[in-house]
Formats: C-alpha cells, structure tokens, sequence
C-alpha cells in the first residue's frame, strides 16, 4: 500500500516537473501566434500568423538557416570522414609516429576553442578567410575528440572481421570503408549528432568572424535582429520560435538516436 | 606470411589516413595555440607595431580590477551551476528511472532545451522574466511566492540568478541523459543482493546507486566545469553583461579585449589563463580518476 502511493507520488512529482520544462517552449510558441500587445490568454487560441509575416518579410530567416545547415552539415562530413580515418589508422595500422600523434591529438582535447580565437581571427584575416562561411568550417573539424570515441569504439571490434578481407588482399583502406565504417554506424551517428549540435549553436566565433548580414548563421543573426524591438515580444519570440521549430521537430523525429547518441558520446568523452 | 611487407606497405597507408585531420590540426588548433601564446608576450593592438612586453601583459592582468572581477565571476558561476545542474540532472535520472511509464515523454521534455541555441534560449528567458509582461512572475505570484514584481535582468545578484536558472533548464537534460545511462548500466543483481540485506530505499541509494555512479560523477563534474568556466553567450545576450558589468565573465575579458578595443597581446593572455585553469581542472580530474579506479 505504502509503495503505491510513494509510487504514485513519483509519478506526479513526474508530470510536473516534465511540464514545467516544457513551458517556456510553450510560452515562445503561444507569444509567436499572438499579436504584439494583445494577451496570450485573452486571445482565446486563435492562432495568428501576422508575427510570422512581418518576421519573414523584416529578416532573412531562411537564408540564415540555409547558412547553418550549410556550416554544419559540411562540418559533419568532414569530421565524421576524417576522425574515422585517423582512428581506424591509430587503431589497426602500425606505423611510425602513431604514439606520439596519437598522444599529441589528446593533447589538443585539452585546447578550449575560446583560447583559439584571437590567433584564429588573424590567421583568418591574413588569409583572406575572414567573415566567410569557410571560416566556421575549417576550425570545427580541428576538434580532437571524434578521434578518441571512435578509436575506442573501433578497439572494441574483433579482429578476425577484417582478418578475412586482408588475406583476400583488400588494402587498409578498402577495410576502412566497406568493413568498419558500415559496422560503426551508431557510432558515426553519434558523433555525427555532437557535431552537428555544436556547429548548429556556436556563438561566439561566429560572432567575432563574421560581419556581413548574408553570411550569419541563425544562431548570430537571431539576437542581432531581435536587438531592434527592445520592449516587444511577439516578433522576437517568432523569430525564436522559426528558429526553434525545424530543430525541435528533427529533434522529436530522432529523438531515440539523439538521446542514445549523446548517452554513447558523453559518456565515452575525455 | 610476410607480415613485415605488410606492415610496411601499412606505414604509408597509415599515415596517409592520419594526413588528412592532422592538417585541419596543426591549422586550426596547434599552430594558432602556439601563435597566441607567442603573441601574449606582445603589446599589440593590431593597427601599432607590435612590442615585445615579456610577461607584462600577465602582471598587468592580477592588477586589472576589470579582469579580477570578471574572473571572480566566473569562479562563482562555476561553483554554483556545476553543483546545481549536476544535483538536478542527477534527481531527474533517478525519479525517472522509479517510474515504469511516462519515461519517454519525461526524457524527451528535459532534453528538449539542449537542442536549441544559445541566442533562443537566451531571448525566451529575457522575455520569460520581464517583469509585468513575462510569464515567470505571473506564475511565482499565482503560486503565492511573490507580492510584487521581480526585476530579474536590473539587479546583479537577480541577474546571475536568472543566467544561472536558464543555463540549468538548458543544459540539465544533457547531464540528466549521462545519470540515466549510468543508472540503467547498474546490474539488477546489487539491487538484489540488497534486498537480501534488508536494506531501506535510502540504503540502497546511498551503498549501491550512489557508488555505482561515482565514475559518471566524476565526468559530469569535470564536463560541467570546464563548460561553466568557458560562460559567455547566456551571459551576452541575457543581461548584454550588465547591470554594470556584474555578469561578465571570464571569456568576456577575452572579446572586449581582443575585438573592441583590439588589444591582442593582452586578450592572448588571459585565454591562456582560461586554458591554465581548464588543464588543471582536466589534470585533477585524471588523478581523481586514476584513484578511483585502483
């Protein structure tokens, strides 16, 4: 009896507490289909669209979106390609030096991309580089620690799988490829995901590098937008809300992966 | 077989497959780590010639009252959020963990906020708590919490309470994933062998779960940490830094510095400071886990 209505108890504590995390997303939303001035509650839920037409006409959302996802889908590939070279390299190839690049890339772990900027931002500039969407490319796929998970991950296969496709004569490379990479795919997914999560919402590089409106991802041009409507809240909290949507439902679509992944990868991190 | 042709035809191969992201390396990490270390012995402010200042920049900075606050700051960010967002993400895993259903739609909630960036959950909040207008003071004064309005964003103690609890609704779900794993990987076997004990639910919590999760303690902690040192974006865009300077933090030094008043030497500097605590804290944390694991 008692461990029922301490369970039930548990469940209520639950509930709320779930809800009361997802407020504030509520609260964007119910701002961004009422009109400016009017009250959320007064409004009787009709949805208005009239914030979203004056967002979308004021500031090139989609286009700063189409940025993002340019960054951080090409940050992805090229870090998913080339961390999964090197490890499967540190982790089945013997060669000279392996220790010690391998010793000096965890040391890189240890380098926070803050202390970076301002020697980025020169070399950016010499190289003509800075203010472009390359510039958000280039240092994100320097980070170190795709290396590690998957190397770990890779360690963990049999050996005798690849064992097979050597003595038919297939190359390392040609194991990378169409033995290890088909096998780590929730590996890949994860670190895919991490990658993405974090070239989607880098701030601060962003902010130092770039300058031209055309070239800013959301995640910059949002608050420099909504820096012009100081004591209003319907169209900031729309340009939050078109922001937040499409990532909110690839975030729903995957959830499973996305939780999975981040469970897989932080838990194997440093 | 001719294991040594193959292990030499393996060397080139290997290091060809290393070539790749060893260039996006020494590009993008190493070479500009070494060249901001180079250039924080230097007074340069990027349109003048550049000095050589030896340690200057780092003396200047213990006596800089800007910077000194700014750190301490930080220090107490850190020391604040960490033990709070790493308490909550643990609670959570564990209540969830108790229940049977409603599991998936708890996870997905808590989660949910990790995904959006920095610049969304920093406006939601700011219109979340303005006072008169905002939904947070309409709820604490239905809940009877409070009489009059709050002005979250005006008030330096207020101000860091309100970075501090939109950066825990952001960022708890991350922590609250790691506990659940860790509470999932616990084989059902120590429970049982508790149960023979005749062990309370206190008992089990503080000799069996607790222990079992001391790893993932330990990683969340140091994880936790080193984000909370590296604070910057909630505190931009929340309070732009204010009131008067009372929210700005450590990285903040480093942009103020370093791209509004162009002082590179000197803004190398303290992003090596910031890199010096980060090492430590890492460093300790390899200790802590070396013991823990003999």
């Amino acid at each position: 009896m008692m461990d029922r209505i301490y369970y039930y108890f548990i469940r209520i504590v639950a509930v709320a507490l779930a809800i009361f995390f997802l407020i504030p997303v509520i609260w964007m939303l119910a701002l961004s289909f009422t009109p400016e001035g009017q009250s959320v509650f007064a409004n009787g839920f009709q949805l208005s669209f009239v914030n979203y037409q004056k967002v979308l006409s004021q500031a090139p959302i989609f286009g700063w979106m189409g940025n993002s996802l340019m960054v951080s889908v090409i940050t992805t590939v090229l870090v998913l390609i080339l961390s999964s070279m090197a490890a499967y390299a540190f982790s089945r190839i013997q060669f000279p030096g392996s220790k010690f690049m391998f010793l000096l890339f965890l040391s890189g772990l240890m380098i926070p991309a803050e202390a970076t900027l301002i020697p980025l931002y020169l070399f950016m500039r010499d190289w003509g580089l800075l203010g472009t969407r390359t510039s958000l490319i280039l240092p994100a796929v320097a980070g170190p620690m795709g290396i590690f998970i998957l190397k770990q991950f890779f360690d963990g296969l049999p050996k005798d799988l690849e064992e097979a496709a050597r003595i038919d004569g297939a190359g390392f490379f040609k194991v990378w490829y169409s033995i290890f990479l088909p096998l780590s795919r929730p590996a890949l997914a994860a670190l895919g995901i991490f990658s993405f999560i974090g070239a989607w919402n880098d701030y601060v590089w962003p902010l130092i590098s770039i300058s031209d409106k055309a070239y800013m991802t959301i995640t910059l041009g949002l608050p420099m937008f909504q820096s012009s409507y100081v004591q209003q809240y319907a169209l900031p909290m729309t340009a939050n809300a078109l922001a937040a949507v499409p990532v909110l439902i690839v975030f729903l679509i995957f959830q499973k992966q996305i939780i999975k992944g981040i469970a897989f990868t932080g838990g194997k991190e440093l | 077989m001719g294991t040594k042709s193959l292990s030499h035809q393996g060397w080139i191969t290997g290091i060809l497959m290393i070539l790749p992201y060893t260039i996006f390396f020494a590009l993008f990490s190493l070479f500009p780590i070494l060249y901001g270390l180079r250039i924080s012995f230097y007074d340069w402010s990027l349109l003048g010639d550049k000095v050589f200042v030896g340690f200057e920049n780092y003396t200047n900075l213990i006596q800089d009252e800007e910077f000194r606050s700014n750190l301490l700051h930080t220090i107490v960010f850190t020391l604040i959020s960490v033990p709070l967002v790493s308490g909550i993400g643990l609670l959570l895993a564990i209540l969830v963990h108790s229940i049977r259903r409603g599991q998936s739609f708890f996870r997905i909630s808590v989660f949910m906020p990790y995904v959006l960036s920095v610049s969304v959950i920093s406006s939601i909040w700011v219109i979340f708590l303005q006072p008169y207008t905002g939904l947070f003071n309409q709820i604490l004064r239905g809940l009877g919490l409070i009489h009059e309005e709050i002005f979250w964003l005006s008030e330096p103690t207020l101000a860091w309470a309100a970075i501090i609890m939109s950066t825990v609704w952001w960022t708890v779900g991350f922590v609250f994933i790691l506990f659940l794993a860790g509470l999932q990987d616990i084989p059902a076997s120590f429970y049982e062998a508790g149960q023979i004990e005749g062990a309370n639910r206190w008992q089990t919590f503080w000799y069996i779960t607790l222990p079992s999760l001391s790893r993932i303690t330990i990683l969340v902690i140091v994880l936790q940490t080193i984000a909370s040192f590296k604070i910057f974006g909630q505190s931009k865009l929340i309070t732009g830094g204010g009131p008067a300077g009372a929210t700005k933090t450590v990285v903040f030094s480093i942009y103020e510095n370093g791209f509004q008043t162009f002082q590179m030497g000197y803004a190398s500097a303290i992003a090596f400071v910031l890199m010096l605590v980060i090492l430590v804290i890492s460093l300790i944390q390899t200790f802590v886990l070396r013991r823990l694991e003999s």
